[in-house]
């Protein structure tokens, strides 16, 4: 039973302050340095520097200068077409590798997993390298070992392969990666089931996608979210290998026209415009694949 | 020995006490100050080469003025967004600072009494500096009459070819002189060596994705993208029929490459040149130093000419690239900062040592009566270079400086990939281009003035 000089102890006080300091540290950390940056370059994309020491209120000039930019929309066609790119072709080369991988018959499947995973370890800057050589016109190992269209291919000379060029880097880079999250799916799916199917009589492509699809909804899920996430905010890959985004900024992305905006030109309102547009696709992207995956339903 | 406390007994376990432990130690360490000297001058540097140089002489700097630490940091290609970020935030800038020719533009934009570097023209004149060094090359570190950094450089622009392979073709590049005489020469070395129909071998490799080669032969014609008022002359008549003559080399006479490699540096480029596929390349005097830790084995194969020139007489050299040193506005002991600007770039020891390693001629007239310029030089087999470089240096053309210079550059690639890929014709493309430079500066001017005038108004 509690008296009322009880209430006001120290023990009593520090009971009820101790939560609060306990999370304090998570909240002064966040305002410090996500909640103040976040607010500031809201503020930021209403305005435009004139100088270092002064700025200049333009209201929503800066969107709408954005919406009639060309090379935005070209930025933003260029991530988009990477993104689709990375949903069409490195996911389901990333699945196919974890169920080939998962699979007793392969030999040797610790080291081919390792093989896989490993591009991810490598930096950016040194795929980039590599990858300008391969993809050299005339030298390089692609052209001169799969002609594919019977003819020599500019991959980063003629606009319309860069943004293919940069796609094919993304999936050695990322293929391996993503495969380590489906195996991670496959092997948490219970054997007892395909017992079952193959006792029903259900073939190898009916266990497919009666079993392991729906099993893995979580992780394809959490697979093409971050995968969306990581297309739109493309910057170091194509920032080298295209250098800077050319030619004619048929390499050019989001980020990497934000960056140059922020940095190189200056315009750190226009930039900021930029970031919080970006912001607002990437949420709506998200949200959508969500919706579309059922992860809102109630099991 | 005993420990002197019970680990035992610590109040949350083991695990938290030797984190503890350790934690305290790294504090320790964090906390170290750096040597306890009089005075502290903070050094910014991107380029590898910059800083061991630096490194090895700062020591010198240090016995001089024996209450002085330098401090040196080398950011590398980050460092000029560091150094943005610290003008902006008007704190943790350093007090002097190196750079680069292509990234200077961007912090001048604005007023200019808030650009953060200190005019130094008072400096120089008063020291009479400015006639000591080639007057051309403050240009680029100049605008509206101030002077924010000293030039590190000249880069002087030859041209690097293979000797051996053009008089396989039967072509004596010595006696080229006009970029005329050029495209006769190229169109005989220019060939398909194994007769599959497709040109292997290539007279010259020039970027045509990025400005940079255009620009070479811009400026070496004295025209540019800015004048020295500031205004965009880059659809101005000289600038069009340079472009027009660009575009040639790769379409009318098909010596430049459309194939191997792209821009200078790019690896796929260097792999070319070693297999004799690119027969020359307009190189400054630091293109050389890469040259030679890139492809060593090339040694030898090289030999250099100026430039080919626009008329018989007329300019043979251009320069490309180039870096500064200045004082930021943040700098609380400038005098000092001066001499050390002074020690690091007008010391003759010094700039022969650096010649040594880079191959980088200096702006100091003084230092190049040194006889290192006049050594033979076995990477070009025994044509002594730096020689070369030197005569060259005095004829430098101008490259004005201007706040717009980056999105200038951006829109300029893309101009000139479209002219040699033939989307636009070369007029189009730069008469387009001046559009939408001089339309980005007036809307600028335009919020500029009426910010201002609403800020009057609310006042």
């Amino acid at each position: 039973m509690k008296t009322g000089r009880n209430r006001f102890s120290y023990w009593h006080q520090q009971q009820r302050i101790a939560p609060y300091l306990f999370i304090a540290p998570f909240y002064i950390l966040f305002i410090v340095f996500m909640g103040y940056p976040l607010i500031s370059s809201l503020v930021m994309s209403f305005y435009e520097m004139r100088g270092f020491q002064s700025r200049i209120y333009v209201g929503f000039a800066n969107f709408v200068d954005l919406f009639r930019d060309p090379i935005f929309w070209k930025s933003l066609w260029n991530t988009t077409y990477f993104a689709l790119g990375t949903l069409i072709l490195q996911l389901p080369l990333a699945l196919f590798l974890a169920i080939l991988l998962n699979s007793k018959v392969v030999k040797g499947r610790n080291i081919l997993r390792l093989a896989f995973f490993v591009p991810v370890l490598v930096a950016g800057v040194f795929i980039a390298i590599i990858f300008n050589l391969i993809f050299d016109q005339r030298a390089g190992l692609i052209n001169n070992e799969f002609l594919i269209f019977g003819k020599e291919i500019g991959w980063l000379s003629e606009e319309k392969f860069v943004i293919p060029a940069v796609i094919l880097t993304g999936v050695w880079q990322w293929a391996g990666f993503n495969m380590i999250f489906f195996l991670a799916g496959l092997q948490g799916i219970r054997q007892e089931l395909y017992e079952a199917a193959a006792v029903d009589g259900a073939n190898w492509w009916q266990s497919f996608i009666h079993i392991t699809l729906p099993s893995l909804r979580p992780v394809i899920a959490f697979v093409f979210v971050v995968s969306m996430i990581g297309s739109f905010q493309l910057f170091d890959l194509p920032f080298i290998l295209t250098n800077g985004g050319e030619p004619a900024d048929a390499g050019s992305t989001i980020v990497m026209y934000l960056y140059k905006n922020g940095f190189q030109f200056m315009r750190l309102g226009y930039a900021a415009t930029i970031g919080w547009v970006l912001f607002i696709i990437i949420a709506i992207i998200s949200i959508a694949q969500l919706k579309l995956l059922g992860i809102f339903q109630e099991e | 020995m005993r420990i002197p406390f019970d680990i035992d007994n610590f109040p949350l376990g083991k695990g938290p006490m030797v984190m503890l432990v350790l934690f305290l130690i790294s504090c320790l360490f964090i906390y170290t100050p750096a040597e306890e000297k009089g005075e502290n001058l903070e050094f910014w540097i991107f380029a590898n080469t910059h800083y061991e140089e630096y490194q090895a002489r700062i020591p010198i700097f240090e016995e001089m003025y024996p209450e002085v630490n330098v401090q040196l940091i080398n950011y590398g290609g980050t460092m000029h967004d560091k150094l943005l970020t610290a003008l902006l935030s008007d704190f943790g800038a350093p007090d002097v600072v190196e750079v680069e020719i292509t990234s200077i533009g961007r912090f001048l934009k604005g007023d200019i009494d808030e650009v953060g570097f200190v005019d130094l023209r008072s400096r120089l004149e008063s020291e009479g500096w400015m006639d000591k060094l080639v007057v051309s090359r403050f240009t680029p570190w100049s605008y509206k009459d101030r002077i924010f950094g000293i030039p590190h450089d000249l880069h002087p622009v030859v041209l690097l070819y293979r000797d051996d392979l053009f008089k396989a073709a039967g072509v004596e590049m010595n006696e080229i002189e006009t970029w005329d005489d050029f495209i006769a020469a190229g169109k005989k070395a220019t060939r398909d060596l194994d007769g599959d129909g497709e040109t292997d071998q290539y007279a010259i490799v020039l970027d045509r994705r990025t400005e940079s080669d255009y620009f070479n032969l811009l400026l070496q014609r004295g025209g540019g993208f800015f004048d020295a008022n500031g205004n965009v002359v880059i659809d101005s008549e000289i600038a069009i029929d340079t472009l027009e003559f660009f575009t040639s080399l790769f379409n009318e006479h098909q010596i430049a490459t459309p194939v191997y490699g792209t821009w200078h540096g790019d690896p796929s480029n260097f792999a070319a040149m070693q297999d004799g596929k690119i027969l020359s390349i307009l190189a400054p005097d630091w293109y050389v130093g890469i040259l030679k830790s890139q492809v060593p084995q090339m040694s030898g194969k090289w030999k250099a000419i100026g430039m080919p020139a626009w008329e018989h007489g007329s300019r043979r050299t251009t320069t490309r690239g180039g870096t500064m040193v200045g004082i930021t506005k943040q700098c609380k002991n400038p005098d000092l900062a001066w001499e050390l600007l002074k020690f690091a770039y007008f010391d003759k020891a010094g700039l022969i040592n650096r010649y040594e390693t880079t191959r980088i001629i200096p702006p100091l007239k003084a230092a190049w009566d040194a006889p290192i310029y006049k050594e033979p030089d076995q990477y070009l087999g025994g044509q002594p270079l730096g020689q070369l470089f030197i005569e060259l240096a005095p004829d430098l053309p101008p490259r004005y400086q201007n706040p717009y210079w980056s999105e200038a550059a951006d829109l300029l690639n893309d101009a000139i990939f479209n002219a040699v890929t033939e989307k636009q014709t070369p007029r189009q493309a730069l008469t387009q281009l001046a559009e939408k430079v001089r339309t980005l500066i007036a809307k600028d001017q335009q919020r500029w003035t009426e910010g201002i005038k609403n800020e009057d108004g609310t006042k």
